[in-house]
Parts: C-alpha cells; structure tokens; sequence
C-alpha cells in the first residue's frame, strides 16, 4: 500500500473520529496525515519513537495507530472522546503507541532529547521523532530543549515542524518568518531542511536523511484542512467542531480531493 | 463567564487608560471588542505563557494595571516561577485570569484541567485568590480584581454557565454569601460548581435534612468569620470545589476548623489522582460524586456519624 493511500486513511479515519465526537481540532489533524503516513509506513523502522507533541491533532495519531493495528479501530471509533472512553481529545501517554501526554504545548521535544540520549547512552541505533506546531515553536522550552540538542549532537534526533502559518489568534507574521525560523534552528546546531510537507517523496528522504552530529529539523510547509477543499487552509478550522450533518459534504469532499491529486 | 469577564474588561480599559491585556494567543473572538477599545493595549504574546506573566508584569512596574490571560493550568503551572518572583514577590499590579477552571475543557484531558491551581496560587504570599460562580459574579469579581492594586488570580469556568446568584447579590474581596440558609449542615463551595452545591441541597430537603449553602468567590484572603459562624451554626461543613482535595479551598476551610478547634469539616474534590477518565464536564463530576446526587450523599453520610444535637431527628429524615 502506498503511502498515499495510508494519508487518505488517516485522514478518513481522523475525519470520521471528528463527526462521532463532534469535536474541533479537525484542521491540525487533516494537515499532518501526510506527515504521519510517511514516517509510520515509509520511514520509520519498527522500535523508533515518535512523539506527537502537537496533540491537539491527536485523532491523527489515534487514526495512524489504528492502521498500524497498535491501537483496536472499532474500539477507537467507539470510544474517542466518549465519556468513559478510553481515548481522549489529546493523545495521553497510557494508550498503546502514545509516548507523551500531549496538550500542553513545547513539552515533546525536550522529551524527544531525553529519549535521544537515553538510546544514545545505551548504544542504540534506533531515531526519535518529536512533530511539532509552529505555534508552539513560540514556547521557551522549545528553544531550550533545540539548544540542548544541538550542543549534544544528537544525530538520531529528527524535529519535524508541521508549518501551516496558523496559530491561536490571527497575529500577523513577518514575511521573512520562514528565513528566520530556520536561522534560528541553525544557529542552535540544527542541520534544516524546508519541504512540502505534503509531497510524500520529499517528506521520505527529508525524514530519512542524516547529518552527522547534528539533530536535523524538517520544516514541513503544510495546508490546515488539506484533503478537505472547504476546510483547506481555514484558519477557524482549528476551533470549529465537526457537526453529524456535514457528513456527507466532508466526506464527498473528501474523495474529491483524492481524484484531483 | 469568559465573555461576562470580556464585557467587564471592556468597562475597564475604558474607564482606566492603564489596563492592558497581554495574551497568550488564546481567546479567538473573546477579545475583539476590547482590542477596538483600547488599540495597541492588547499584546499576544504567543504560545509563551511564561514571557506572557513576565511582560505583564513589566508592564505593571512601569505603572500599568496588567491583565494576563490563559487556559488556567497554562497560566498557573505553566508560568508559576513568573508568577511567584515577578507578580506576587513583586506585588505586581497584575490580574492573572484562568479559563476553564476545574475539568471545564473536559474531553480535552489533564492537561486542560485545572484542578491544583487553587493550591499553587493560595500557597502565595500576596496573592488575592478569586473563584466566581456564574456570569454575573465573574463580571463584580474582575472589577474588584482591576480595582485592587496588586496580584489577583481570578478563576473562571468556561461558558455558558447558569446564573446562580440574585442579581443585586454583592461581591467583595474576602466575603462570602450565603446562597441558602440552613441549620443542619453547611455546603461550603467556591467556583460555578456552587450550582451543585444548590442542587445537593435541594436533595438534601427532601430527605429532611435542611442545608445551608455558602459561595465564597474569594479563596484567599479567606472568610474565616464565615467559616466559623457556619460551624457554631451547623456544625458540620462539607466543602465542595471542582479541585484536588489537597491544598485548595476545603484545606483553607479545614485549616481554620482546626485552628479553632471547633466542628468538623468534609472535603468533597477531586482525589488525589490525575483524571485518567475520558469525559465532559459533566461526566467527570459525576464519576467523582462532585455532581448534586454526590454531593447530596456525601453529605448525607457524613452527618450520619456527625456528633451532631440533630442527629437522630436527621437519621429518621435520611431513613
């Protein structure tokens, strides 16, 4: 199965976890399948780690462990955000293939460091991946834990930045945002590369490329909503919930979407 | 109770030239009528909650009145070293404001969940502690926050809170108000889920046990006359807060018990656990007996054993 193929699942799969609970968040979910497709099924080997730390997209990974068969598809669908269920809005550390308890921005990738060294220290081979927000990029302990990581070389480290341009409040960026954002990784002893993040050819050999002695960040340029032609690029869908009624709208949209690409 | 306290800061940045809201990018929508009001006296700060509570409280050493807002545990756990040196050692004239108090964001799990926040920020010198409980009373209580010059945390539910005081009910930093009178035991409680408090209350009645019920919108400076006039009263308190059991506003009610040696107080909270369980507001207060039906019973059993003079008067209304 191709990794294009594993996308449209995990973006079918999110969006139906989204219509069952009624919940919002729908946008960052959409965004990073493609990310997810091709570090789960075309580039990660099986005991590397991978670490959400945008949670808010959660149903995304939810969705990728499903298919994966890490975590039970029926008993997801039935009880994602239910009450009593077992899986929350966020990914929550405890679910099987959820290594952090995520909703609390900029905390993946000083963990993502932690991990990194531990198998360092072990003499293990295997990668951490950390796929962060570019909103949350804005935290302190993201700066922090990217100036710990370049000083330790961390070579098996792979920081993935989901940058779809939208964040809490529609703040205006500088036009040079991007140049400064990669400058500033660099300067910490980051090697960076900037891609489509939703061209999975560029997204398998950015995540599958090393620099020795340096941790490698992959700014993956991304579309919120993308695979949804109404929600593509709509900052409102971060917050607005997924109602029962637009079922069939989504879905058909949905289909479009893979018959144009 | 986020837009009512919106509606009040919309009053304040009016009236007073000083007021300035830093965020940190939260609030989509909440703010815009502030921002047209008070152009360049909104500043995000990002995702930095940190170098939010740090901003504002530069803002305030150099003579502004500060309003610092976010999800509650972002603020109160996230930035607490901010809080601690730059706001409350400082005596900053800061408003430090928490949205979804409690499990208000539900589903959104525990790292949404505020439900140790009234400990961290009661455990402060100089820090002013407020919980409102419905729209109204978030509205008077973030026009006594503005007005008092120096460190306030005020906690707020989310929204679409029901009303739950009379209109012309007062708020005043450090008083609470009796929502019900009672005479055979008190439910103290602070925050919105007074709502339940009243509905505990109501069970309470039909089983003949006549319930008091105390709402105190200010956690610290505490109301101690209150605490111990409920105590010569009923006895017996059982406090109730959508908060862990341990340090928050039950501690604050069970510390003057007990320095007075008088009565007896219940805690009703969350325990001392995270909230593993997947749910809504509603749903978790339930499954933590913190919902009417609950608390009814807790309180119910607990002046089962009360050494209280009513006691077998209430043992036959229970029975």
């Amino acid at each position: 199965m191709t990794t294009a193929q594993r996308a449209y699942d995990i973006r079918e799969l999110s969006l139906e976890l989204a219509l069952r609970a009624g919940t919002c968040h729908i946008g960052s979910a959409l965004g990073i399948a493609d990310i997810l497709a091709v570090a789960y099924f075309g580039v990660m080997d099986p005991d590397d780690t991978f670490i959400l730390s945008k949670a808010h997209a959660g149903s995304a990974l939810m969705a990728t462990l499903a298919l994966r068969g890490t975590v039970d598809r029926e008993q997801l669908l039935r009880e994602y955000c239910q009450d009593g269920g077992a899986f929350g809005g966020h990914a929550e550390r405890g679910v099987p293939g959820v290594e952090i308890s995520g909703g609390s921005l900029g905390h993946g990738l000083a963990i993502a460091v932690g991990r990194s060294l531990a198998d360092r220290l072990d003499d293990r081979t295997r990668r951490t991946f950390c796929l962060m927000g570019d909103g949350e990029t804005d935290e302190g302990a993201v700066s922090e834990a990217a100036a710990l990581a370049g000083r330790l070389g961390l070579d098996r480290l792979i920081a993935i930045v989901d940058a779809n341009g939208h964040q809490g409040l529609e703040t205006e960026q500088a036009p040079d945002r991007w140049v400064r954002f990669e400058a500033r990784f660099a300067a910490a002893g980051w090697e960076v590369a900037q891609i489509d993040g939703h061209d999975h050819a560029a997204l398998a050999g950015a995540l599958s490329a090393a620099a020795a002695g340096r941790p490698r960040l992959v700014v993956a340029h991304t579309i919120k909503g993308r695979g949804v032609s109404f929600m593509e690029g709509r900052f409102d869908s971060h917050y607005k919930s997924v109602r029962p009624h637009d079922r069939e709208r989504i879905m058909d949209a949905l289909q479009a979407g893979r018959i144009a690409a | 109770m986020r837009n009512a306290f919106a509606a009040a800061l919309e009053r304040s940045v009016q009236a007073d030239e000083r007021v300035c809201l830093v965020l940190a990018d939260l609030g989509w929508g909440v703010f815009d009528e502030v921002e047209r009001l008070a152009p360049g006296r909104v500043i995000n700060a990002g995702i930095a909650e940190q170098a939010m509570v740090g901003v504002a409280a530069g803002l305030a050493q150099a003579g502004k009145k500060a309003v610092a807002y976010s999800i509650a545990p972002f603020l109160a756990s996230r930035a607490h070293d901010q809080i601690r040196v730059d706001v409350a050692a400082g005596g900053a004239d800061v408003t430090l404001v928490g949205v979804g108090g409690g499990v208000a964001y539900g589903y959104l799990g525990l790292t949404h969940h505020a439900i140790d926040d009234l400990a961290a920020m009661r455990a402060l010198p100089n820090m002013t502690v407020l919980a409102p409980c419905d729209p109204r009373d978030a509205e008077a209580a973030t026009e006594a926050a503005l007005a008092l010059d120096g460190p306030v945390y005020l906690r707020l539910g989310k929204n679409g809170e029901p009303a739950l005081l009379a209109a012309d009910s007062p708020f005043a930093i450090g008083r609470a108000t009796t929502v019900r009178d009672g005479a055979d035991i008190t439910i103290a409680s602070t925050g919105p889920i007074l709502a339940e408090a009243l509905g505990a209350a109501e069970v309470l009645a039909r089983q003949g046990v006549d319930a008091a019920v105390l709402h105190f919108g200010t956690v610290k400076p505490l109301d101690t006359g209150a605490v111990l006039r409920a105590l010569a009263r009923t006895g017996t308190i059982l406090t109730l807060e959508e908060h862990s059991v341990i340090g928050g506003f039950g501690g604050a009610v069970a510390e003057v018990a007990a320095e007075a040696g008088t009565g007896r107080v219940l805690r009703a909270g969350f325990p001392d656990s995270f909230i593993h369980e997947v749910g809504s507001r509603e749903h978790l207060l339930a499954h933590y007996g913190l919902d009417a039906a609950g608390v009814a019973a807790r309180a119910a059993a607990g002046l089962d054993i009360a050494p209280s003079p009513r006691r077998l008067t209430l043992q036959r209304g229970i029975a």
